[in-house]
């Protein structure tokens, strides 16, 4: 039972560290004087998409029976994770920016980390369901 | 069972061991792997900049003496915002000893908000440089006419687009190779160009402490000396003759750089040297451990008819194997830090930073993984040898 939860707490743990992380250490740029830029957003999508990525997870605990469509659904906010900084929410143009030296490369590794376990979790499963 | 065979079983059936094993030398090849790109990354930054700075004495206004305007100058190609006379300039080619002496104007960052490109504007003169030309000839061969520029890599304009500058637009005509410098975010065009720019700059309210009207603005003079002539002695000249300026060695400059770099490489190879003793003492024990824990094992194979030879093979084997899944790993791991953060480790280290061809990189891969895999097997081979020599009789009688 025990063995069983360790992919989903890892999810878990990950979606947490994308959420949090995006509106703290590794969030977008900061300013003085208050304003923001359109890199702000793109840490706000972070920030959902880490959540909803941790409820996925949470859910895959709470209902085992469901763990192969939960894993394919991680793995396609995953994805959309990826190409949401830069790609989808344009990020401030200079690289020396917070958002393109920090936020971007971190959350691309911890979003394929994600991917990658989620996809691997989703295949075993599949496999697990056809074996007799 | 084939001997390939049982190496793979023998590795699955102990998934915590294989994985500790595979983990331990993850994390001596991403050291490796990490600190060698790193080191041959800041060496790169500073050919690069020794290439850019190709002059033998720079000469700046007094008002830009302070230590940190050399250091960025020089460390990260970041100009600043200190202007002399034109004259000065043939003041300084007066001084005996002089081959060619090249101006070169600055115009500040910018003021631009966060989101768009903070640029330096830096003016030539194209018929006396030898510091931009042979850059910016790298990647055009087309002549910097009025209001043309060249930009950096890291300036997000391309060829034949418009960059506009305080409201006057500026063509693109060519972007110019990665030099791992502040250098890379800024934008090269001729004097007449900069003075046009800095007529806009001051019409619309931005102040560089500057007057344009009927005296053209230099920022520094560059100096390259006749063969043979003693650089310093030139430069004591200039100092002497020409009121109101400092003229610097480059090569005293750039070998305060080069003994800072060779610090930050000294203290990365340390560290890896410390990484890599503690990781072979690991191995050792643990290959000892494991050797010892799998005597009885050993000793049931010995009694069905494997050689000691085969014994110690099966050995350096799977170690062999594990150091090579570690080490794939440990590159897989550290390219992806290391490239993804490139920029954050170049702007935390302050020092020029130019990343590593692919080539490079992949001869770096291959020799961290030959590493990763000798030493694991090196690791095992006193166990190994010491295994081979044991009765196999006893073993099975001590149990285990």
């Amino acid at each position: 039972m025990a063995k069983k939860t360790i992919p989903p707490m890892i999810l878990l743990i990950l979606g947490l560290i994308i959420a949090i992380g995006s509106t703290s250490f590794l969030g977008p740029c900061i300013h003085q004087d208050g304003s923001f830029g359109t890199c702000h957003w793109a840490g706000r999508m972070l920030l959902g998409l880490g959540g909803l990525m941790s409820v996925l997870a949470l859910l895959a605990v709470v209902l085992p029976e469901c763990k192969p469509g939960l894993y394919v659904g991680i793995s396609a906010v995953a994805v959309l994770g990826m190409i949401a900084p830069g790609a989808l929410i344009p990020l401030c143009a200079m690289d020396t920016m917070r958002c393109r030296m920090l936020m971007k490369p971190a959350m691309t590794i911890l979003c394929g980390l994600v991917f990658l376990v989620s996809t691997i979790c989703a295949i075993a499963e599949k496999r697990k369901k056809k074996a007799p | 069972m084939k001997e390939k065979n049982y190496i793979l079983y023998s590795l699955l059936r102990r998934p915590v061991r294989s994985v500790s094993l595979i983990l331990l030398t993850a994390f001596l090849s991403f050291s490796v792997f990490a600190g060698s790109v790193i080191s041959v990354s800041l060496e790169s930054g500073l050919k690069s900049l020794g290439a850019r700075m190709g002059a033998d004495i720079i000469v700046l206004p007094s008002s830009a003496e302070s230590k940190t305007s050399f250091k960025n100058l020089l460390l990260q190609g970041t100009t600043g915002a200190f202007y002399m006379s034109g004259d000065t300039l043939e003041r300084v080619k007066e001084v005996e000893g002089i081959e060619v002496a090249t101006p070169q104007t600055f115009l500040a960052s910018l003021k631009a908000d966060c989101c768009s490109v903070k640029i330096q504007v830096i003016g030539i003169d194209p018929d006396t440089d030898f510091i931009m030309k042979p850059w910016i000839d790298e990647s055009c061969s087309q002549e910097l006419g009025d209001m043309e520029v060249a930009v950096g890599c890291r300036v997000t304009a391309d060829v034949n687009e418009t960059l506009r500058i305080y409201d006057e637009n500026c063509r693109v005509i060519a972007k110019l190779a990665e030099t791992g410098t502040g250098l890379d975010t800024a934008v090269y065009c001729t004097l007449s160009t900069m003075n046009r720019l800095l007529r806009a700059a001051e019409e619309k309210g931005v102040t560089h402490k500057i007057t344009t009207e009927g005296e053209e603005m230099i920022s520094a003079v560059y100096v390259r000396v006749k063969d043979g002539a003693d650089i310093e002695q030139v430069n004591s000249r200039i100092n002497g003759h020409v009121r109101k300026v400092t003229a610097v060695r480059m090569r005293s400059m750039l070998t305060g750089v080069s003994d800072t770099l060779s610090g930050v490489s000294h203290t990365i190879t340390l560290l890896i040297g410390a990484v890599w003793i503690l990781a072979l003492v690991i191995l050792l024990i643990a290959y000892s451990m494991m050797i010892h824990e799998r005597k009885r094992e050993f000793a049931v194979l010995r009694v069905a008819g494997a050689s000691r030879r085969t014994m110690r093979s099966i050995i350096l084997k799977e170690a062999a194997l594990c150091g090579a899944a570690g080490g794939a790993l440990g590159v897989i791991i550290a390219a992806t830090c290391v490239f993804s953060f490139t920029k954050l480790i170049e702007t935390k280290l302050g020092l020029p930073y130019l990343s590593p061809d692919a080539g490079r990189v992949i001869l770096f891969a291959l020799a961290t993984l030959l590493i990763s895999s000798l030493v694991s097997a090196l690791a095992s081979v006193w166990a190994a040898g010491k295994l081979s020599k044991t009765d196999p009789g006893i073993a099975l009688r001590e149990g285990g």
